[in-house]
C-alpha cells in the first residue's frame, strides 16, 4: 500500500466522521471528535512553524551566497533569531522585549503598510474608475452612493442619501453577495465531496 | 520624547519613503518587519498550542496520547527535504479530511439554506397576510431578481439561450452594485487606515493634536 | 503633466486632506444607522454578569479601524456590568486585544478572573470555535498569562457556549463568515460583528438572514457607536479628518472622468 493510498484513507475516515458526528450525539463520538480537533490544531500549528523555519532556511542560504541583497537577509533573519531567543530568555509579558518589538515595531510598520493603500487607492480612483461602459457606471454609481451616504458630509447634502445608501446595502448589494454565497457553498461542498471520496488529490 | 515614540516614528517614515519610490530604507524596513512578524507567530504558535495541548499532556501529565499528534506533527517537518516529503502526507491528509468533513454541514446550513431562505422570507411574510409597504415589497422582488441573476451569471456551464443570456447581464448589473458598494466602503476603509498613522505623527511625534 | 507626477500630486492632495482635519479638529457627529442601533441595543438588553465572549480576530494592520470600535464595545460592556471573556483567533490580534481590554479594565476597576478573562490565542479559527462549543475551559486548559482556567470564579458556570449570551467578533477579514458557519449554525450563538469598513458589505446578507445579530462598520461605526455611549473616542475623533478625505476621493474620481471625456473629445476631432 503506498502513502498516497493510506492518505486517501485518511482523509476519507476522517472527512466521513467529522461528517456524521455533526447528526451524532453520543459520548464516545463526541470525545473522539473533541480529540481529531485537538490533533488538528496541534498539526496545524506544527505546519506553520515548518514555514517559518523554511523561510528561515531560504533567508540563511541568501545571506551565505554574499551579495548586494544579503544586507536584506541578514535583517529578516536577525528579526526571527530576536524574537524567538529574547522570548526564550526574558518571556512574552508586557514589558519584555519580545512584546516591545510587537509594539514599537512590528504593530506601526505593518499599519503603515496598509495605510499606504489609501495613496494607492486614490491614485488607482483617478487612472482606473472611467466610466466607459454601462456596467462600469452603474459600479460609480454605487460606489458614490456608499461613499456620500456613509459620510456626514453626504447627511448635510441630503438627508435622503443614508437611507439611499441604506437600501442599497441591504437590497441589490445583498442580492449579489448572496447568490455568490450560494454559489461557492455549492462548490465549497462538491469539492469537500470530492476531496473525501479522493476524487481531489491535489493536495497530495 | 520616549525612544519607543522614536523607534516606531522611524519604521513608520521608513515604510512611507515608499511613496516618493522604492529605495533601501523601505526594502530594509520590509525585512524587517517580515522577520518580526515570522519569529512572533512562532512564539505565539508554540506558547499558546504546542505546550497546552501537547508538551504539558505528553511530559508532564505523561498522558501518552499525545505521541500520536507529536508523530503526525513531527512528520511535517518532512516537508522541508523534497525527497522526505512524502511522510508528511498521511498527517495533511487528516487535516484536509477534516476540514472538509466539518465544512459540508456548515456550508450547507450558513451559506445555502439560510440564505436561500432568506431571499423568499419576505414572500412568505406576504403569504401570511402581514402589511407590507410599497416599498419594501419592490425591494424584495429586487432582491429576488438579484439573487437569481446573480446565480445564473456564475453558471459557466449554463445553456447558451436568449432568455439565460438576458438573466445573467442582469446578475451582471448587480454585481457591479455590490462591487461599487464595496469599493466605496473599501475607500473609507483605507483611509481610517492612513488617519490612524497620521494621528500617531501629529499626536504623538509632532504633539501638534 | 507626466503620469508620476500627477500621482505624487494626489498623494499630496490626500495627505493634506487627511493631515489638516485632523488638526484643526471639528466634532462631526452623523446619524446612526439601523445596523449600529441594532447591534447597540443587543448589548444594552443584556443582564448584568452575562457573559460577553469578544474575539479579537484582527491583525495589526487594521488596528486604526478596530482599536476605535474595540474599545466603544468593550466600554459598553464594561458600563452594562456583563462578564467579558476575551479570546483571539489571530496571533497579532492576540497582544492588541489583551492591551484594549486591560486598559478598559483598569478603567473600570474590574476584577481578572472574576469580572473578565484573558484566554489568548488558539490557532486553526474553524477547531478553535468548534471545541469552544464543546468545553471552553478544555480548549483553554490556561489562560494568556498562563493561569489555570478551572479554578477561576467565571468559569464556575460558564462550560461553552450555551453559557455566552453573546459573542462579539471584532474583524478585519472573513474570521465571522467562520464564527457564522460554525458557531451560529452548530451552537446557535447568538453572534455580532464588528468589522472594518471593507469588509462590511459580505456581511450584510448574513445580517439580513438574521444569523447575525448586529453590525458596525468602520470608523464610521465606531463614530455612531460612541455618540449612542455619549462618549467621544478614536471613532468620533476622526469623523472630520474621513469626510474630508472621503469627500477628495470623489472629486479625484469625478476629475478622472472629466479628464477621460475630453480626451475621447479630442480622439474624436
Amino acid at each position: 500500500m503506498t502513502i498516497n493510498r493510506v492518505a486517501i484513507i485518511i482523509a476519507f475516515v476522517t472527512g466521513i466522521f467529522m461528517l456524521v458526528q455533526y447528526f451524532i450525539d453520543a459520548v464516545v463520538v463526541n470525545n473522539l471528535y473533541k480529540t481529531l480537533l485537538d490533533y488538528y490544531q496541534i498539526i496545524f500549528a506544527i505546519t506553520m512553524i515548518v514555514g517559518g523555519l523554511t523561510l528561515l532556511r531560504v533567508h540563511l542560504r541568501k545571506l551565505v551566497r554574499f551579495d548586494r541583497h544579503s544586507i536584506f537577509s541578514l535583517a529578516t533573519v536577525t528579526a526571527i533569531l530576536f524574537m524567538v531567543i529574547s522570548s526564550i530568555i526574558f518571556g512574552t509579558g508586557t514589558n519584555s522585549p519580545y512584546q516591545w518589538a510587537f509594539n514599537n515595531i512590528q504593530a506601526p510598520m505593518q499599519a503603515t503598510t496598509f495605510s499606504l493603500l489609501a495613496f494607492f487607492v486614490a491614485s488607482a480612483a483617478y487612472r482606473g474608475f472611467r466610466v466607459r461602459s454601462k456596467p462600469a457606471a452603474v459600479l460609480a454609481i454605487a460606489a458614490l452612493i456608499v461613499l456620500l451616504g456613509r459620510s456626514i458630509f453626504g447627511e448635510m447634502i441630503s438627508e435622503h442619501l443614508p437611507s439611499l445608501a441604506g437600501w442599497v446595502l441591504n437590497n441589490p448589494s445583498v442580492a449579489a453577495k448572496r447568490g455568490i454565497l450560494v454559489g461557492i457553498g455549492l462548490g465549497s461542498v462538491a469539492t469537500a465531496l470530492r476531496v473525501i471520496l479522493g476524487i481531489e488529490r491535489s493536495y497530495l | 520624547m520616549e525612544m519607543s515614540t522614536l523607534v516606531a516614528v522611524v519604521c513608520t517614515l521608513a515604510i512611507f519613503s515608499f511613496l516618493y519610490r522604492d529605495n533601501p530604507f523601505y526594502r530594509m524596513a520590509e525585512h524587517i518587519l517580515i522577520g518580526l512578524s515570522v519569529g512572533f507567530t512562532l512564539v505565539m504558535l508554540y506558547n499558546s498550542v504546542l505546550v497546552p495541548k501537547l508538551l504539558r499532556p505528553l511530559f508532564l501529565e505523561v498522558d501518552l496520547w499525545g505521541i500520536i499528534p507529536l508523530l503526525l506533527g513531527l512528520t511535517m517537518l518532512a516537508r522541508m527535504k523534497r525527497s522526505l516529503a512524502k511522510f508528511s502526507k498521511p498527517a495533511l491528509a487528516l487535516m484536509i479530511g477534516s476540514g472538509a468533513g466539518l465544512s459540508i454541514p456548515a456550508m450547507f446550513e450558513a451559506r445555502i439554506l439560510r440564505q436561500l431562505a432568506a431571499s423568499v422570507e419576505p414572500f412568505a411574510m406576504v403569504g401570511r397576510g402581514e402589511e407590507l409597504s410599497f416599498i419594501f415589497i419592490c425591494s424584495m422582488i429586487i432582491s429576488l431578481i438579484g439573487v437569481i441573476s446573480a446565480m445564473v451569471y456564475f453558471f459557466y456551464t449554463r445553456p447558451d439561450t436568449k432568455l439565460i443570456g438576458s438573466i445573467s447581464r442582469t446578475g451582471v448589473y448587480f454585481l457591479m452594485i455590490f462591487f461599487g458598494a464595496t469599493f466605496g466602503y473599501t475607500v473609507t476603509s483605507r483611509l481610517t487606515l492612513l488617519i490612524g498613522r497620521m494621528e500617531f505623527l501629529l499626536g504623538d511625534f509632532l504633539s501638534i493634536l | 503633466m507626466n503620469a508620476t507626477n500627477i500621482r505624487r500630486l494626489i498623494f499630496l492632495v490626500i495627505l493634506l486632506a487627511v493631515a489638516l482635519p485632523l488638526i484643526f479638529n471639528i466634532d462631526l457627529t452623523g446619524r446612526v444607522t439601523d445596523e449600529t442601533r441594532q447591534m447597540f441595543d443587543n448589548i444594552e438588553m443584556l443582564q448584568s454578569h452575562s457573559i460577553l465572549m469578544v474575539s479579537f480576530d484582527f491583525e495589526a494592520s487594521s488596528i486604526a479601524e478596530v482599536r476605535p470600535l474595540a474599545e466603544a464595545i468593550l466600554e459598553h460592556a464594561c458600563r452594562k456590568e456583563l462578564r467579558v471573556v476575551g479570546v483571539s483567533l489571530f496571533a497579532e490580534g492576540t497582544a492588541l486585544g489583551e492591551q484594549m481590554l486591560a486598559q478598559v479594565a483598569k478603567k473600570h476597576q474590574l476584577q481578572y478572573g472574576v469580572d473578565y478573562v484573558y484566554l489568548g490565542f488558539r490557532p486553526q479559527y474553524v477547531a478553535a470555535i468548534l471545541a469552544m462549543g464543546e468545553s471552553i475551559v478544555d480548549e483553554y486548559p490556561a489562560d494568556y498569562f498562563g493561569n489555570a482556567t478551572a479554578v477561576m470564579p467565571i468559569f464556575r458556570d460558564l462550560k461553552n457556549y450555551n453559557q455566552v449570551d453573546l459573542v462579539v467578533s471584532i474583524a478585519d477579514g472573513s474570521m465571522p463568515t467562520y464564527w457564522t458557519e460554525y458557531a451560529v449554525a452548530r451552537y446557535d450563538v447568538n453572534l455580532e460583528v464588528a468589522l472594518t469598513a471593507s469588509m462590511a458589505t459580505a456581511f450584510y446578507p448574513y445580517l439580513s438572514s438574521g444569523q447575525i445579530k448586529g453590525l458596525t462598520a468602520g470608523l464610521k461605526g465606531a463614530a455612531e457607536y460612541e455618540s449612542l455611549l455619549d462618549c467621544k473616542g478614536g471613532g468620533r475623533r476622526g469623523m472630520f479628518a474621513q469626510s474630508v478625505s472621503q469627500s477628495v476621493v470623489i472629486l479625484v474620481i469625478i476629475a478622472g472622468n472629466v479628464v477621460e471625456y475630453f480626451n475621447r473629445r479630442r480622439k474624436w476631432k
